[in-house]
């Protein structure tokens, strides 16, 4: 063999060599677009078939993933899919699996449970679904088995709409929106005050619609030092409800990262208001609402959506009260599943192990959205 | 027979008029019809040239991240938009610029092929280039004109280091100074990476070919390489003295965000077609040439090597060579530019091939080969609309009228869901926003943390993308961001539970406005990367009286020594060249 093709031969063994060891071994980035791993493991355990599971639902490969389960004879694919993702349009049905994790918790010769924890990320944030999955022995491979939970459906029926509803006359189609030539809505903050957490400055409060007509509300805090300098402007964002009928009140928390409570001298609110159309409906009911002591301190009750209309996402929000009714703490969740009329669906809200013992008593206020328009 | 008879007899190159002349036919077409303009960064480069327009002395552009410097990114091609633009408007003057591009790569591909293989090979490697399937995947589905616009000089630039080099003639190094001067001012990363990728192959070479003719002595070679790379260093340290100095105060130090040119091409087939088979397109079948004659003739072995290197960082991550060989620059750059560099480095040996085929085949080969040419050209063409970079294609323009009345110019904006249309509407609009698609240019910490691209297209980055645009709605107040204006109902639920409200609605109800109550009108960020009315006058002044240099010096006339050399020594098609040289 000549030299020159030794050369070439080295050439080439040497990037054959390269594309198997970034095949086998990937570098991150490849990683992150492979789907999690390297070359797809085959289900010869029960945390490998469920991590592949993970990995198509992931990858959005619904057939797949649906191929692989073993109980696939009890559902058709989109009733998996609808299970996933909901069955109505809710924060899941446009989320994306960000990772998800597996967790052994009983296995045998041929039958074996593995957690699997999906962390979503949706709009609003993060949102996490766990699923005990079954998984059975087939031969030399294993095959989940799929803990289909099927849609809850309702008779049919006519539920009357009768609530509250204040429509607003604009001046004109080409007015901007906040430019009202009315008087605001008389809003008031009726407790407020500041609590240094692990994270900085964290402001806790309740704010008051005090007129007949509903208000489009939120909150700005400043922070001012000792010498009067603005420290940091921060506003509610989420934490609080912005839409608020006449004389309902709303929770609110303001966070400031990085800020200590002995920086500060005073500190100046802003609450904002304008004037909005609105209704009372859709009415949620929170039933059979429970705050639970520590450990693991927190408050659960169900959501139950009155009208006949579906509110695709909820937002609750909790003030968290102690001995003497002064808010200690304001904690909010979203519903990652819509509300069908009449169908309960659970939260969970937690409360800060160290604040825990000092919680008598709560209010929780749910904030709703529907895909046809705010409320 | 009278075709057969003329391709048996044909032996002399390609004239250059008629190479041109398909670079003209095939892409001007293409240009015309604005077939960029749905590519991922055209608008980008055209939003760039609108600054420039307006404002040549000043690099600081308040339109995006609520204001940042242009002298980040290298303005020639730009500049030249900018200017075309008095006479075409500035759509088609970046079509003029790019064809320009072209026109200037064909040239370029034959003297740099002319430092490798004969006259002949040397034209059809030219005539390949205009059908190069990483050309046309760069011009019309990426939109690189840095690149497209910088590598063409380079090219042109490297025939007369090789003469400066060999024969020290102050000509020639004159005009490679100058040219590579120009290209940086073009593109910085391709003068970095074009430095290991072709100068070396190049210097390799003289030092091959020193013993050939003329002699040039080591410590000639050494002095010489010394004394070009001191001076295009300067030279270039001072026509880009603002970018260093932006580079050096404000380094990129934000999270990296993910691009899947940096996938693992067998593990992700589809990136794989995006990033391999589109850009090379027939070429693959010759990689086994390539190779084999790189390797068995000595003195095509630093072209070789120079091709092999960029063709595994070309693959992104399917090998490790990218991950450890550029370090945290892996995750910074893209890596299609390694697969167009490497193409470029291929065609010296396509020209090669090609002469052996149409010799030994005759009109077969140019069957074949003209068919795979077409091939590889129309996929890389057609990939545009294939995989577009907006799937959908719509107006901004009533989103700008918008926005220029009623002073709702004071306030600053955001878009969701109008993915690179983001550029168009800037360029419409008066008013500032705090997103924007020049990465390396932001500096918001709410954009620079999470990882993630625009904020318009937040949700195609997951976890980080929506967590970058929570961050930048929550200090709505502090960059005077009042509007949102969102084609994606995706993030309405965010929008409304943060305190947001639809205002309005455009393009048949297809885009809704929303407000936020209580923001203060935008106040100019008083930044320290705003650069001074020095920098400003050297960045409007430099990099464009560079390529005015370039221009001027390139036409001196030259002996066209190099020529007449090549065809004594050059690697052709015939055996006993091959005898001599093949080890």
């Amino acid at each position: 063999m000549t030299q020159g093709r030794i050369f070439a031969s080295i050439l080439g063994a040497t990037t054959v060599a390269l594309v198997v060891i970034g095949t086998v071994w990937p570098v991150p980035s490849a990683v992150a677009y492979a789907g999690g791993q390297s070359l797809r493991r085959s289900s010869s355990t029960p945390e490998a078939a469920v991590g592949n599971l993970g990995n198509d639902i992931r990858d959005q490969a619904w057939d797949k993933a649906y191929a692989s389960l073993a109980n696939k004879a009890q559902f058709t694919e989109p009733e998996f899919v609808h299970d996933l993702k909901g069955y109505a349009p809710s924060l899941l049905t446009y989320a994306t699996l960000d990772s998800f994790e597996v967790l052994p918790l009983h296995a045998s010769a041929n039958k074996a449970t593995v957690e699997l924890k999906l962390h979503w990320s949706t709009v609003v944030g993060a949102s996490v679904t766990t699923r005990d999955v079954h998984v059975v022995r087939d031969g030399d491979r294993w095959e989940p088995e799929w803990p289909i939970v099927r849609e809850t459906t309702v008779p049919p029926q006519v539920i009357p709409v009768n609530y509250l509803r204040w429509d607003v006359i604009y001046r004109g189609a080409a007015d901007d929106w906040g430019a009202q030539d009315v008087e605001s809505p008389h809003v008031r903050i009726v407790d407020m005050h500041p609590v240094e957490r692990a994270e900085g400055v964290v402001i806790l409060g309740e704010l008051l619609n005090e007129d007949v007509v509903p208000a489009y509300v939120s909150v700005t805090a400043t922070l001012l030092s000792k010498n009067q300098s603005v420290i940091a402007t921060e506003g509610s964002f989420d934490k609080i409800s912005h839409l608020l009928l006449p004389k309902q009140v709303t929770p609110f928390l303001i966070r400031f990262p990085n800020t200590q409570l002995s920086d500060i001298r005073s500190i100046r609110m802003t609450p904002l208001s304008s004037l909005i159309a609105a209704s009372a409906d859709p009415v949620i009911e929170i039933v059979n609402e429970k705050l639970n002591a520590a450990p693991d301190a927190s408050v659960t009750g169900q959501l139950a959506n009155q009208s006949g209309q579906i509110v695709n996402v909820a937002h609750i929000l909790s003030a968290f009260y102690d001995k003497t009714g002064q808010v200690v703490w304001v904690a909010d969740q979203y519903v990652d599943q819509a509300l069908l009329p009449q169908i309960p669906v659970p939260f969970q809200i937690h409360i800060p192990e160290d604040l825990a013992r000092s919680v008598s008593s709560q209010r929780t206020v749910v904030a709703t959205y529907s895909f046809e328009g705010a409320q | 027979m009278e075709t057969v008879k003329s391709i048996r007899a044909s032996t002399q190159p390609i004239p250059m008029g008629l190479v041109l002349m398909a670079v003209v036919v095939v892409h001007l077409p293409l240009l015309l019809m604005k077939l960029p303009l749905k590519s991922y960064d055209t608008n980008f480069h055209i939003f760039f040239a609108s600054h420039y327009v307006h404002h040549w002395f000043n690099p600081w552009n308040a339109k995006w991240y609520a204001g940042f410097s242009q002298a980040t990114y290298p303005p020639l091609p730009q500049q030249w938009v900018a200017l075309v633009s008095r006479l075409f408007g500035l759509d088609m003057a970046y079509m003029a610029v790019q064809l320009a591009a072209m026109l200037l790569l064909a040239v370029g591909v034959y003297r740099f092929s002319l430092l490798w293989v004969s006259p002949r090979a040397a034209s059809i490697a030219a005539l390949a280039s205009v059908f190069l399937g990483s050309e046309s995947f760069l011009v019309y589905s990426a939109g690189q004109l840095g690149t497209t616009f910088a590598a063409p000089i380079y090219l042109n630039a490297l025939p007369f280091l090789f003469e400066w080099i060999r024969h020290g003639k102050f000509r020639s190094f004159l005009k490679a100074s100058v040219l590579f001067t120009a290209a940086a001012a073009a593109h910085h990363a391709t003068l970095l990476f074009g430095s290991f990728f072709f100068a070396l192959p190049v210097l390799a070479l003289a030092l091959l070919d020193r013993q050939d003719g003329e002699r040039t002595s080591a410590p000639a070679f050494v002095r010489r390489t010394i004394a070009i790379a001191l001076v295009v260093g300067a030279a270039i340290a001072i026509v880009l003295l603002p970018f260093w100095i932006a580079l050096i105060h404000y380094p990129v130090t934000q999270t990296p965000i993910p691009h899947p040119s940096r996938a693992n091409y067998i593990l992700s087939p589809q990136w794989g077609l995006n990033y391999f088979i589109v850009p090379y397109g027939a070429l693959i079948l010759a990689l086994p040439f390539i190779f084999l004659r790189g390797s068995m003739v000595v003195r095509l072995r630093p072209l070789l090597l120079g091709f092999w290197v960029a063709f595994l960082l070309g693959l992104g991550g399917t090998t490790p060579v990218g991950h450890l060989l550029l370090g945290r620059a892996f995750d910074v750059l893209t890596m299609e530019r390694f697969s167009y560099w490497a193409t470029l480095l291929a065609l010296p040996f396509v020209g090669l091939l090609a002469t052996e085929l149409f010799d030994r085949y005759r009109m077969w080969a140019v069957v074949g080969l003209t068919t795979a040419a077409a091939f590889s050209c129309a996929l890389a063409v057609g990939w545009a609309t294939y995989r577009p970079a907006d799937a959908e294609d719509f107006k901004v323009n009533t989103v700008a009228s918008w926005l220029n009345r009623d002073g709702h110019d004071q306030y600053r904006y955001v878009t969701l869901g109008f993915g690179n249309k983001i550029a168009r509407l800037a360029m419409m609009t008066d008013a500032s926003s705090v997103d924007g698609e020049w990465n390396s240019g932001r500096m918001l910490p709410e954009l620079t943390r999470y990882g993630a691209g625009a904020l318009t297209s937040s949700k195609y980055f997951g976890k980080p993308g929506l967590d970058a645009l929570r961050a930048m709605l929550t200090h709505a107040d502090h960059y005077g961001l009042k509007w949102v204006f969102v084609r994606d109902h995706f993030y309405d639920p965010l929008l409304s539970f943060a305190g947001w409200r639809p205002v309005d609605n455009l393009e048949d109800n297809t885009i809704t406005v929303w407000s936020k109550d209580g923001v203060p009108p935008a106040m100019p960020l008083n930044a320290p990367q705003m650069p001074p009315h020095w920098q400003g006058l050297m960045w409007g002044i430099l990099p464009f009286g560079s390529s005015i240099l370039a221009i001027l010096v390139v036409l001196i006339p030259d002996k066209k020594r190099y020529e007449r050399r090549m065809d004594r020594v050059l690697v052709t098609d015939e055996s006993q060249a091959q005898e001599r040289l093949v080890s």
